[in-house]
């Protein structure tokens, strides 16, 4: 199995004053090789959140004001995070997902959803039969 | 930069190198690509629209073609066939009114909560196994962020690092008319993910500004995403291993594969390099690929627009970007340029547990598994039929599955193949009929043929009533019987007859005999119309001799 072959990945790296941290950096995680499995514990570098990055991705706007109060902020809650990195893994296999009861699977089974009205009605622009947006440009 | 390229090919015609140059092998490959009933009016349409460019084709293009390699992978999304979406129960049919196979979960409302359909990890087993590839028996969910319309979460449930599905390869069989062999093309991943709505920009609604129509049945579809190795190298390898894919999908029951409505959608990565060179080039993605034929056709387009574009010294024209191949130009043209990896922002699905398999469960499917088009060919190639019928036969599961069940019953194997690719195949393309929906049966056939053999009736009495059997059913025997077709071997019976029309004629026994010879076959077609087409034709024809000659 593909866990045990990754284990010698796992060696957590400390940095260098003692903390890491949770990383939200696009690259690190979407320039993986596809054959690469990342569950594994990455090295971590204290980066400086990159508010205006992050206002971006979650599609709010930030004066310059909010994003020099929301900085020290974000900090605080990645190294709150970061407290995790302490942890000793080395005898621990990884696990890609936390432990659930069972798979929790359905059977193929059709079933028409009853309250389809009050699903439509709630859609802000709906002209019978699509639902209306304004057009947008893929923003990748 | 590429757009001022492309507006420079528009005004010179005649320097429009790569559509036409590969167009006329292209009217024949479709024919063996497509499955039987779907090759019809439009391969003519384009097959005589594409001649027309023909023939200004410079020969320059051929040599310069020759220095470079194309390396060419294929992202493949194959549509489900399950009954519910791939989270929720919603029914899913192709064309149904707009907006109607939703609930929350699929329109993304806050607090819904995904559920997997379990036939979804059952198909993604069946692929897995049938595309030879190593299985992971725990793998996940991943959410893929990105902002669209046509995605009411804002994220798409798919996976990322650990497909469920990895490192396989499909055996391909390329078309005879491009010189046959076989190619086996390497697999990198098999993957679950969820498909996203339908947008639709309607007439009259400019492009700038104003309203996009979303239809969410779709959304939630459950899809496979199957990435190949940058294994081809031509138009040919890419389309005929798409075309395998289909192909594996209809065998497996997964799916329909239908190209037409986006059940199988492929996306090209193309790139060129100087024969020789080790690193690949800068590859370009082609999206809007919705045949297999324009799928050869945009690739070898491309290769050459890339090639030209080496040999002119402007490689870096060649830039990562996606583009889109337009059927009425027949060429590509930038969508979008790529800035920079997209920004996924990919992390585990929080909402769904791990995908757990057991060796029990994919040994039972490995099982299950029906016979998968590359044994079946190697399997027909065993039985004596010619590569040619092989191909055809195997095409489609349901023709095979009709060959099958005809020589199961002990029927001649190159004869059912003769009839089957001959007058059957003829009749459903006429019509426009599958195989399923003629009347005759596999047995009926297999009886068909036993009588012809037993020469309980003539090949040609043979033909007349396979007609009537396709159109309207019913049992070889029972037409036999009900229209007196038995063949006449009785040679008394057929001496009565040759005497009769011998004596029915003295003017032209007089010619015969007077040297006309050839009047041979007037005299066999009057006891033929006098057998009412019964008689045995050797048997006639060694009578009719000897009658004829005897009493010179």
């Amino acid at each position: 199995m593909g866990s045990i072959s990754a284990l010698h990945y796992l060696k957590p790296t400390r940095t260098t004053n003692g903390t890491s941290l949770f990383n939200f950096s696009k690259n690190r995680i979407s320039q993986l090789p596809v054959a690469f499995r990342s569950y594994t514990v990455k090295s971590s570098v204290l980066e400086p959140p990159d508010v205006p990055r992050l206002a971006e991705t979650a599609r709010i706007s930030l004066n310059s004001q909010e994003i020099e109060e929301f900085a020290p902020k974000f900090r605080q809650v990645i190294d709150w995070f970061g407290q995790l990195q302490a942890v000793d893994l080395q005898s621990i296999e990884p696990a890609i997902r936390a432990d659930t009861e069972g798979d929790n699977l359905r059977g193929d089974v059709p079933e028409k959803f009853e309250n389809r009205e009050e699903l439509i009605s709630a859609v802000p622009s709906f002209e019978n039969p699509y639902i209306k947006v304004p057009k947008v440009l893929n923003k990748e | 930069m590429a757009l001022t390229f492309l507006r420079g090919i528009q005004l010179n015609p005649s320097m429009l190198y790569p559509s036409s140059y590969f167009a006329r092998k292209h009217g024949v490959l479709y024919c063996c690509m497509r499955s039987a009933q779907t090759q019809t009016a439009t391969q003519e349409k384009e097959q005589t629209k594409l001649k027309v460019s023909t023939q200004s084709q410079p020969k320059a293009v051929d040599k310069f073609l020759k220095d470079f390699e194309a390396v060419i992978g294929i992202e493949t999304h194959v549509q489900l066939s399950t009954l519910t979406k791939a989270f929720c129960s919603c029914p899913y049919n192709y064309g149904s009114p707009p907006n109607t196979s939703v609930c929350p979960v699929c329109m993304g409302l806050p607090g819904a909560l995904p559920v997997l359909n379990s036939k979804v990890i059952e198909c993604a087993v069946r692929v897995g196994l049938a595309l030879n590839c190593k299985l992971s028996l725990n793998s996940k969910f991943d959410r893929k962020q990105y902002f669209y319309p046509d995605l009411p979460k804002g994220y798409q449930i798919s996976q990322f690092d650990i497909p469920i599905a990895s490192g396989g390869y499909l055996d391909v069989d390329l078309p005879l008319e491009y010189g046959g062999g076989h190619r086996k093309f390497g697999i990198t991943r098999v993957h679950m993910e969820e498909d996203a709505g339908k947008l639709l920009h309607t007439d009259g609604v400019d492009l700038f500004g104003s309203l996009i129509q979303v239809d969410l049945n779709r959304a939630g579809v459950p899809l496979l995403e199957i990435v190949s190795e940058p294994d081809m190298r031509t138009g040919i390898e890419a389309a005929e291993y798409a075309a395998e894919l289909q192909r594996l999908v209809r065998y497996l029951g997964v799916g329909n594969g239908n190209m037409q409505e986006g059940s199988l959608r492929c996306d090209v990565n193309i790139s060129v390099r100087p024969i020789g060179q080790l690193e690949f080039g800068t590859k370009v993605e082609i999206k809007n690929l919705n045949s297999f034929s324009s799928m050869s056709r945009a690739i070898d387009y491309e290769i050459s627009r890339q090639v030209e574009l080496h040999n002119q010294g402007q490689i870096d024209q060649i830039v990562q970007e996606t583009r889109l191949w337009e059927e009425g130009a027949q060429k590509t043209v930038t969508m979008r340029k790529k800035e920079g990896l997209a920004d996924y922002r990919y992390f585990p699905e929080p909402d769904l547990p791990g995908v757990t398999l057991t060796e029990e469960y994919v040994n039972s499917i490995r099982e299950s598994l029906p016979e998968l088009p590359e044994d079946k060919r190697r399997r027909y190639e065993k039985m004596g039929l010619s590569m040619q019928d092989v191909l055809f036969l195997a095409n489609d599961i349901n023709i095979a599955d009709f060959f099958d069940t005809t020589t199961a019953g002990g029927a001649d194997i190159k004869l059912a193949a003769n009839w089957i690719m001959g007058d059957i195949a003829a009749y459903m393309k006429n019509e426009k009929v599958t195989i399923n929906e003629i009347k005759l049966t596999p047995q009926e056939l297999g009886e068909l043929i036993a009588s012809i053999k037993d020469e309980t009736i003539s090949g040609k009495i043979g033909k007349e009533i396979l007609f009537e059997l396709i159109a309207k059913g019913g049992t070889v025997k029972g037409l036999i019987k009900e229209k007196d077709l038995v063949q006449i071997v009785d040679t008394a019976e057929i001496e009565k007859m040759v005497d009769k029309v011998i004596a029915d004629s003295p003017k032209q026994l007089e010619q015969y005999r007077g040297g006309k010879t050839k009047l041979q076959g007037y005299f066999a077609g009057q006891v033929m119309k006098e057998s009412k087409g019964k008689a045995n034709p050797k048997l006639l024809n060694k009578i009719l001799l000897e009658k004829l000659n005897a009493k010179n």
